[in-house]
């Protein structure tokens, strides 16, 4: 089975708040599908593990993701994984909380990772029960997504 | 600080922005124990809340997103309660096809935890990455597995993860007989990989900690088989097996002080689910090579050692394999027939149950004449284990007192990662600072 070289990985809950943003960016991309014939465009939920499938054999992986930057709400920043820490601190209890930042590592480590790799990250209003996003990041999605077009259709921008 | 030989003090505690994480907490002076206690907030109880009000065709949709793990456990105990409620049946063909889902769910998850979880702490590491260095090939047959179980996922649901394809009363789109034969050889082509994993196990199994605790153990029974869609809800403390529609009569729940999770009892204090309940309730049922691999780690019904939980997920991965070729023989010799899943809306309630990769799990919901949900119940597996895993560490505690404290937190540790508690499953978003 061949896989497209590039691939654009929604992930977080529709179902929490801005915990959705990165199910609703992908969504919004894969209407566009039809003008991007190398890439793929997955909604993987909150299934982390998944994200090391997806990125084998690839030559380029955009992650789009609800982040605690630190930053005001709705702001969107653009960085590689070895641009940040994570600042979750886990007890491995569990693999229901596994850290994106920790299965990229272990898909690096493997050697299944694309040396391309870009995360967005949109700093959430909230991250609360509830469906739909808040009006802020809802207000932005338009802009989040030419953003991630821009990544997509231009030169990297490193 | 360092503590005198005599006072022990652990708080693992879980730091992070959303509740749902648990925590453990145990003290003990010269030998009397003050504290121990399985913390843990609430666990998706919300979703319960958001559902009302949605109609009967979104309750899939909606409750699949529960968990990023065992996605295809709630949406089938969904559809199973959205199909009782308005009376729909399935046909023989639905019902081998959401099986073989559930198997590939299965495999994925308890390769997972196995792979993830506990071999690391049965090789004396903090996680799976410093194994890729140390244990290359275990790793990769890890992901290959997992990837397995993925991949039928991703086949019999139409995603990756948080199925679409299935829908009340069918498939929304049925998979070719092409794409059954092709599952038939990926599962022919991973059993090496199977055999590695259940043998790397193996040669680990004197690291697992010998505890044991007499426990009612809880889970789906059927006459015949090893259930994990069908039959009613079984005890190793009763002969006799409760419809799921009297499930309430089954888990009884109860609040706690130290935790705004409901706990759940039924003959005792505390009951657990999951692999090693299932096993001894339905092991007499389970397919050769399962069997033989039971067998291989002395694993015997009645076993009453939470940490060989994982040992039950090993037989049990190798049980679905087994099966999993069986139900694709049978459905491809009689060859996949078109079906069109009618229904029309009415006034119901129903149950539907389900045996999760962590143990049972139900969905109660009630509709009205249009169909719109509203009422619902759903009691995840982690909840129902919750007093159990307390129960373990009230019994463990006391027997392990004269050893150091790091010790002492890592066999509570891997006591609690034994049961793969779903905690704060619904989230998935980054935290991170700028370096």
């Amino acid at each position: 089975m061949t896989v497209k070289p590039v691939v654009v990985i929604g992930l977080g809950n529709p179902l929490m708040g801005d915990e959705g943003i990165g199910i609703r960016l992908v969504a919004e991309l894969a209407a566009l599908a039809e003008h991007f014939p190398d890439t793929e465009f997955l909604d993987l939920g909150t299934s982390g593990m998944a994200v090391v499938h997806a990125l084998a054999g690839r030559r380029k992986a955009i992650l789009l993701d609800c982040a605690f930057m630190r930053e005001a709400p709705g702001t969107l920043r653009r960085f590689a994984p070895e641009e940040v820490r994570s600042g979750k601190i886990e007890r491995s209890f569990t693999m229901h909380e596994g850290d994106l930042l920790q299965f990229l590592e272990l898909a690096r480590v493997l050697g299944d990772a694309p040396d391309d790799i870009v995360l967005f990250g949109i700093e959430p209003e909230g991250v609360s029960p509830g469906e739909g996003l808040s009006a802020t990041l809802a207000a932005r999605v338009g802009e989040y997504a030419e953003a991630i077009l821009a990544e997509l259709i231009g030169p990297a921008r490193d | 600080m360092s503590k005198t030989a005599t006072t022990v003090d652990i708080d693992v505690h879980h730091v992070t922005r959303i509740e749902g994480h648990g925590n453990i907490r145990v003290r003990a002076r010269d030998g009397a124990v003050l504290q121990a206690e399985w913390q843990v907030p609430e666990a998706p109880r919300f979703f319960e809340a958001m559902v009302r009000g949605r109609r009967w065709d979104e309750m899939q949709l909606i409750t699949s997103r529960i968990c990023g793990i065992c996605s295809m456990s709630h949406s089938l105990a969904s559809l199973k309660a959205t199909e009782e409620a308005l009376g729909i049946a399935i046909s023989p063909q639905t019902d081998t096809l959401r099986q073989l889902a559930m198997y590939g769910e299965q495999i994925e998850s308890h390769v997972l935890h196995v792979g993830y979880l506990v071999a690391p702490d049965l090789l004396g590491v903090k996680s799976v990455v410093p194994l890729v260095a140390s244990h290359p090939d275990l790793v990769k047959v890890v992901i290959r597995l997992h990837k397995l179980g993925n991949d039928i996922m991703e086949l019999l649901g139409g995603r990756r993860t948080h199925p679409v394809a299935l829908r009340p009363g069918g498939f929304g789109k049925l998979p070719t007989e092409g794409e059954l034969r092709q599952m038939g050889q990926w599962l022919e082509a991973e059993i090496p990989d199977l055999k590695t994993l259940a043998s790397a196990v193996l040669s680990l199994a004197e690291k697992v900690p010998a505890f044991t605790r007499a426990t009612e153990y809880i889970a789906l029974v059927a006459p015949g088989e090893y259930p994990l869609i069908h039959g009613a809800i079984g005890s190793t403390d009763t002969a006799d097996p409760v419809p799921v529609q009297q499930y309430q009569s089954v888990v009884n729940e109860y609040v706690t002080a130290q935790s705004t999770a409901k706990w759940t009892k039924w003959h005792r204090d505390a009951y657990a689910v999951g692999a090693l309940a299932r096993y001894n309730l339905n092991a007499d049922y389970l397919l050769p090579i399962a069997k033989e691999t039971a067998k291989a780690f002395g694993l015997t019904r009645g076993c009453a050692n939470p940490y060989l939980n994982s040992v039950a997920q090993v037989v049990e991965t190798a049980h679905c394999f087994e099966h999993s070729l069986q139900l694709l023989d049978a459905l491809l010799t009689a060859g996949i027939k078109a079906e069109t899943p009618r229904v029309k809306p009415k006034a119901g309630s129903g149950v539907g149950a389900v045996e999760a990769p962590r143990g049972i799990l139900f969905h109660d919901y009630t509709f009205d004449e249009n169909g719109l949900c509203t009422a619902a119940n759903m009691v995840i597996p982690t909840n129902q284990n919750h007093a159990n895993l307390q129960a373990d560490i009230e019994a463990l505690v006391p027997q392990v007192l004269d050893r150091p404290q790091e010790e002492i937190r890592l066999l509570l540790e891997m006591l609690v990662r034994s049961y793969d508690p779903c905690v704060s499953c619904s989230t998935h978003f980054l935290d991170v600072e700028f370096v």
